[in-house]
């Protein structure tokens, strides 16, 4: 088999450092994209973006002039931004817990940490395949669902127009 | 209870919005991606890029041995080491680099400078293991665990 599932599929890398760029293209060619376009940063992502479709964003968090949050807040949000929903799976060494929150809050679909494996690279992206996220819109954000597990005893603030269909008001 | 002057939540399913393709060619995509063929050219594109991220690391290395008192410079070049020397097999450079990682950003978390010294001692450990011919495991756990040893009682101080 050679990937045939993946072959229309157009995906961007977005990475300051060129030897992850070429290791990240490497590994999207190994499962089958063939169609990968590069930037450096943020702002020379968003020009490719307006350019061409692209069904795949791989990110950096950490890059200038323009940086993989601030990107993600421009795909996401911006009215010139030609495909909000586009998944965005950031990929970075800063792991520390609210960076992850940022990346999250910024609207990335998923967050992987560097260093990377060709199997955690390849467990994202099947999770956007095969577990898509509904997406969220409110005043403060526009991004994938955050809430990633039901918690039971839930006791917190009920906002979204399903949370009232689907239960009683507490 | 929510506040009912509280503007509710819009939820968007995926069934109403563009996926990233079909849930056909998803599946076929799936299958491909997981086949033992795939992860072969997978880990060998992984092995090949070895070699280069080592020359990465140690480029990364001299930058943060010229950084001299650049904080900013240090924290960010030192993420960067974090992120690459798994990849580039150099296990114990990682290992102290996420060390001085967590330190800085604890550090500037509190508000508070990150102490030189103790800075330039995970800089130079960092240094020494990228450059050692072999990537001493042992070794290093030891030396990376006496680091996080004095990093705690460093952090416990400042708090």
């Amino acid at each position: 088999m050679s990937g045939a599932g993946f072959a229309n599929l157009k995906a961007l890398i977005v990475e300051d450092n060129g030897h992850m760029r070429a290791l990240l293209r490497t590994l999207l060619n190994s499962a089958g994209v063939k169609d990968v376009s590069e930037a450096a940063h943020g702002d020379a992502a968003l020009e490719i973006l307006r350019e061409r479709k692209n069904d795949l964003v791989l990110t950096d968090m950490a890059m200038k002039p323009m940086d993989g949050l601030e990107f993600t807040r421009q795909v996401r949000n911006s009215p010139q931004s030609p495909n909000p929903f586009v998944p965005i799976i950031m990929i970075t060494g800063h792991t520390e817990r609210h960076r992850v929150e940022a990346a999250r809050d910024a609207g990335v679909t998923e967050f992987l940490a560097k260093p990377i494996t060709a199997a955690h690279l390849f467990s994202r992206i099947a999770l956007i395949v095969e577990r898509p996220r509904a997406f969220v819109r409110c005043d403060s954000y526009f991004g994938p669902d955050r809430r990633r597990r039901q918690i039971e005893d839930y006791a917190g603030p009920w906002r979204r127009a399903e949370d009232f269909n689907d239960r009683e008001l507490r | 209870m929510s506040n009912p002057a509280q503007k509710q939540a819009q939820m968007i399913t995926p069934d109403a919005y563009p996926q990233m393709m079909s849930r056909q060619d998803g599946m076929r995509a799936m299958l491909s991606m997981r086949s033992a063929q795939t992860m072969d050219k997978a880990q060998a594109a992984m092995d090949a890029a070895v070699p280069a991220m080592k020359n990465a690391i140690l480029q990364y290395v001299g930058e943060l041995e010229q950084a001299g008192g650049d904080m900013r410079k240090i924290f960010e070049t030192v993420h960067e080491i974090r992120g690459f020397a798994a990849t580039a097999g150099l296990v114990t450079t990682g290992r102290i680099a996420e060390i001085l990682c967590r330190y800085m950003d604890d550090m500037e978390r509190l508000g508070k400078a990150a102490d030189g010294q103790l800075v330039a001692l995970h800089v130079s450990a960092i240094a020494r293991a990228a450059r050692a011919e072999d990537d001493d495991v042992r070794l290093g756990e030891e030396v990376a665990a006496e680091l996080a040893a004095l990093v705690a009682r460093k952090l416990l101080t400042a708090r």
